[in-house]
Parts: C-alpha cells; structure tokens; sequence
C-alpha cells in the first residue's frame, strides 16, 4: 500500500464541531488502497481547484440500465486506485428502515467487492455505495440481490424514473395523512421496468411526504411531489389551546401572526379557523399538536416540475392536482403519472425535465394531455424560489 | 416483436450509440415498442445501456471506456 500523502487542505475540514467526512476516509483508508488515493486525489483536486472524476462509460450490470455511475479517474497513472471508482446505488427500503443483519450483509459484501465507503443516504434516497471497479460490478450484485434474507435491488439512474423515496410516514411520525411507506414500496414495484431501463428524455423522480411538512423536501427535488394532506376542517380541542396559553404560549405571536393566509383569530379564550382559506400549510398544528390535529378526510395534494438547474433554474413543484384520495390501489394515482411520462416523452428533449416541458409548451398543452380541468388551485410554484431567506430581522424567532 | 428486435440491431450495428426514440423514428417504429424490445434485448445480453449525460442504447460488448474511445 502507498505511504499516506500529506493532505493540508482536506486536513482543514477536520477543524470544527461537526462529523467530518475526511476523518472518516482516513479510518477507512487504513485498510482500502482505494480510500488512500481517494484522499490523494481530492487534495489535488483542491490545489487545482478542479475536480478530477470524468464520467461515462458503459457500467452498469447485465439487463439494467440504471443503478451504477461510472467514475474515471483522469489522472490514473498517479492515483491507480481510484482508476476506476464507480458508485453502486442500491435501491433503499421505504422510509429508510433497516435491521442491523441487513445492513451488516452489505457493509460485508462492500468490504469485499467496493472501497468499504458508503454514504447513507444520497440525496436520491438510495443506499450509496463509493467506489468500485467495473469487474467487480456484477459480482457484486449477484450476491447482494441474492442474499437469503434481505436481498437488494440496484436503484436508478440515467434517463430513467429514479429510486421512488418517502419520508418515515405513518410508521414513525404522528402527522402522516396517507401510508408512504406503503405508496412508496407500490410504486417501485409497478414501475420496476422505467426504474431499470432508462427510455426517458431524462429523469424522473417521486418523492412522497406524508404531510406538508414535507421532510423529504419533494416540492425541490422531484418532478412527482407527493404530499399528504386533508380537505375537512382542522379538529379543534378548545380546552387544549386555553391549557397552551395558560402555560404562557404566545399564541398571537406564534400562531396567529405566522398563519401564512391569515385565516386564525383568538378572542382570548375561542380559538377560530376559517379553514375554506386554510393553505394546510401545517405551522399552526406543529406548534400545538395537542391542541390542533388535521381533519379526516385525507389524501394527497400531487405538484409537478420540481428540479435542481440544468436547463432552467431551479424550479420548485407546481400543484396540479390539489387533493386526490390515495388508497391501494392507487389506480389513479398510477393513470395520471402514466399519461404525463407519456407527453413528457413524446414531447421533451433531450436533458429536459417535466417542469421544463411544461414551460416551453404551455400547462394549457400539458393538462389537456393528461385530461385535467384547470382549477384556481393549480397555483405555480406556490414557493417560487428555493433560495430565498427571509432577514433575520423581519421574522420572530421562538 | 422478434423483428423489431433484429431492425434494432441492424440500426445499432450501425453506429456507436442512440436513444431509443431516435431508433424509432428512424426506423418508423412505435417508440413504446422500442422500449419494450430494448428492455429484452439488454434482458438477453445483446444491447446495453450507456450513459453520457443521458441514456442511450448501444450493442452489447462495444467498448465506451472513457480515454479508450473517441465519443462523437
Ligand atoms: C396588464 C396586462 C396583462 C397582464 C398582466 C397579462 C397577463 C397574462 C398572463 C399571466 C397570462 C397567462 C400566461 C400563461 O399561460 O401562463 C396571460 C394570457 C393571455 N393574455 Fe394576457 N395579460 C395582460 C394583458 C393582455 C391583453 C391586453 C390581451 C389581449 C388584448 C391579453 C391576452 C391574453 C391572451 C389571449 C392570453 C392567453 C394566451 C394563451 O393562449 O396561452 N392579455 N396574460
Ligand atoms: S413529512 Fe410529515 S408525515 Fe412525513 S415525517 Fe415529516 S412530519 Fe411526518
Ligand atoms: S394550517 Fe397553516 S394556513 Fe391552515 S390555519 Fe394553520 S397556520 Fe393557517
């Protein structure tokens, strides 16, 4: 194995009170040739101020056409190790739950066949594994899709519907209006070919929250947002919200005033919700979930064109369809992505997203197409700009 | 479907890569066709999946490395 090479500048990365990612590939590179270059080429890719992966390339394993990233080197003669250096993804369990015995089977198999290096998980969702040579790809997934007890399946990349992902949902949260967990795993199952094979202008992702809380962040990150929600009024239990104040809540500060439609009034002692102007925006049932739960009738508001910058900027989810009831089967959910693949592929270009698609050629030509009636609801970018902040001094903090 | 699979990949033999919608263009195929005889085709071994910034198909066993091959 090579001589550990000095790494100033990654070293800079160690000072600070947080986890960091260099300390980690130090451990690994004890042991992994491939962590010890990977070390090397990264501190020179920060005294060059450029990055030295290429991509492409034909990986991947036999039948599939997605679930691999190819990664090169460019400049293998001084760091062999890392000549190659592709990414596995594998396809991730609903809501991210795992048994240890799962987990160890892969780190195992990683030892084996990759760099030991994972990273849990990518902002895909999927289970990501760093660095490994073409040869030992499909090795690899023999085994890892075969073990006995908790197989895995690779997930997506290229121009394909990526690994479909959830938050924690009904299993672990308190505030999931429709079972992610159980949508999620549904729809990996039924696309399982778009997943696998890339036939697309480009990608596609589905994210699906099971509230608007939205903690997996769908309305930026995928072109199928998914969220939970309710159309009946907000449940109400006056006694509760008087208990909040008595302990000296500041309701008007924190509730009332940061109700985003102002739809809230408190008289002192009655709390009122017009909730035919309620957005379901969540704020008020977060800061007293005692007090304040969603209503019954629920089911999932679906926003379209969330994406990071390629063609346009970054754009956040557009709602197209505001509540539709979410049920096993999902058949309509399951008809409605269909049809919009469907234009999407007739119609895009090459690189381009729904979001993109639906900008050029007008949401007039896109809901005609999937068979949708324009409702005042189908808001655009309900928030326009990912990158917004709000001045410190202009919001009341808790 | 046995023929649309061989017109594939006479049109393949013919270049280094393609998207399959392009393949049923030029071939005057139905493009959801096309996907479902790709997907048996990489199923089979004959074809494979490349990525370039995009997904293409191409004919198993070509050499895309990248260095090793000029990428027009
Ligand atoms: C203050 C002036 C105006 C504003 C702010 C305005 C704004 C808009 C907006 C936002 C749209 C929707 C675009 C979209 O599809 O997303 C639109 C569409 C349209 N506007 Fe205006 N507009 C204005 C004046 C006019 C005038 C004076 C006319 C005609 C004489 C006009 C004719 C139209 C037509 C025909 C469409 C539909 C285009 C289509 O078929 O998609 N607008 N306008
Ligand atoms: S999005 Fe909602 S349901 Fe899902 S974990 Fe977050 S708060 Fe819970
Ligand atoms: S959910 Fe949001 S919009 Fe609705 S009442 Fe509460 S704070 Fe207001």
């Amino acid at each position: 194995m090579t001589e550990a090479k000095k790494t100033p500048l990654l070293d800079e990365l160690e000072k600070g009170p947080w986890p960091s990612f260099v300390t980690e590939i130090k451990k690994a590179a004890a042991n992994s040739p491939s962590a010890q270059d990977l070390l090397g080429q990264l501190e020179l890719s920060y005294e060059d101020k450029r990055g030295h992966w290429k991509h492409g390339g034909l990986v991947g394993v036999m039948g599939y056409g997605g679930g691999v990233i190819g990664r090169y080197s460019d400049i293998p003669e001084q760091f062999p190790n890392v000549e190659m250096f592709h990414t596995i993804r594998l396809n991730q369990p609903s809501g991210w739950y795992y048994n240890t015995k799962a987990l160890r089977q892969i780190c195992d198999l990683w030892e084996k066949y990759g760099s030991g290096l994972t990273n849990l998980h990518g902002s895909t969702g999927d289970l990501v594994l760093l660095g490994t040579r073409t040869e030992n790809l499909q090795p690899f997934f023999d085994e890892v899709s075969n073990l006995e007890e908790h197989p895995f399946d690779l997930g997506g990349s290229g121009s394909n519907l990526r690994t479909p992902s959830c938050c924690a949902g009904p299993a672990r949260c308190e505030f999931a209006l429709i079972d992610t967990t159980d949508l999620c795993h549904d729809l990996t199952n039924e696309f399982q070919d778009y997943l696998h094979r890339p036939m697309w202008p480009y990608k596609s992702k589905i994210k699906i929250s099971g509230c608007p809380n939205d903690c997996v962040a769908s309305i930026a990150r995928s072109d199928f947002s998914i969220q939970g929600t309710w159309r009946d009024d907000i449940k109400i239990d006056q006694e509760a919200v008087r208990a909040y104040v008595a302990e000296g809540f500041d309701i008007q500060g924190l509730v009332i005033d940061k109700c985003p439609t102002k739809c809230m009034s408190w008289d002192g002692n009655e709390l009122t919700i017009d909730n035919a102007n309620c957005t379901r925006c969540m704020h008020c049932i977060n800061k007293m979930c005692k007090a304040l739960r969603p209503g019954d009738d629920r089911g999932a508001t679906i926003l379209i064109g969330g994406k990071a910058p390629i063609l346009q900027g970054a754009m956040m989810g557009w709602v197209i369809i505001p509540f539709m009831k979410l049920e096993p089967p999902y058949t309509e959910l399951k008809e409605f992505l269909e049809k919009a693949w469907e234009w999407w592929d007739e119609n895009g270009k090459t690189r381009e997203r729904i979001g993109e698609l639906i900008l050029r050629l007008g949401m007039r030509n896109f809901l005609r197409a999937v068979g949708l009636e324009p409702v005042p609801q189908m808001v655009n970018a309900p928030r326009a700009n990912p990158f917004f902040f709000w001045w410190p001094e202009e919001t009341v903090q808790d | 479907m046995e023929e649309l699979k061989a017109k594939i990949l006479e049109y393949l033999a013919g270049v280094s890569k393609e998207k399959p919608r392009v393949i049923a263009e030029k071939i005057g195929a139905n493009k959801k066709e096309v996907d479902k005889a790709c997907s048996e085709l990489a199923k089979e071994g004959k074809i494979e999946y490349l990525y370039i910034g995009t997904s293409y198909v191409t004919l198993a066993g070509r050499d895309h490395t990248p260095g090793k091959i000029k990428e027009e």
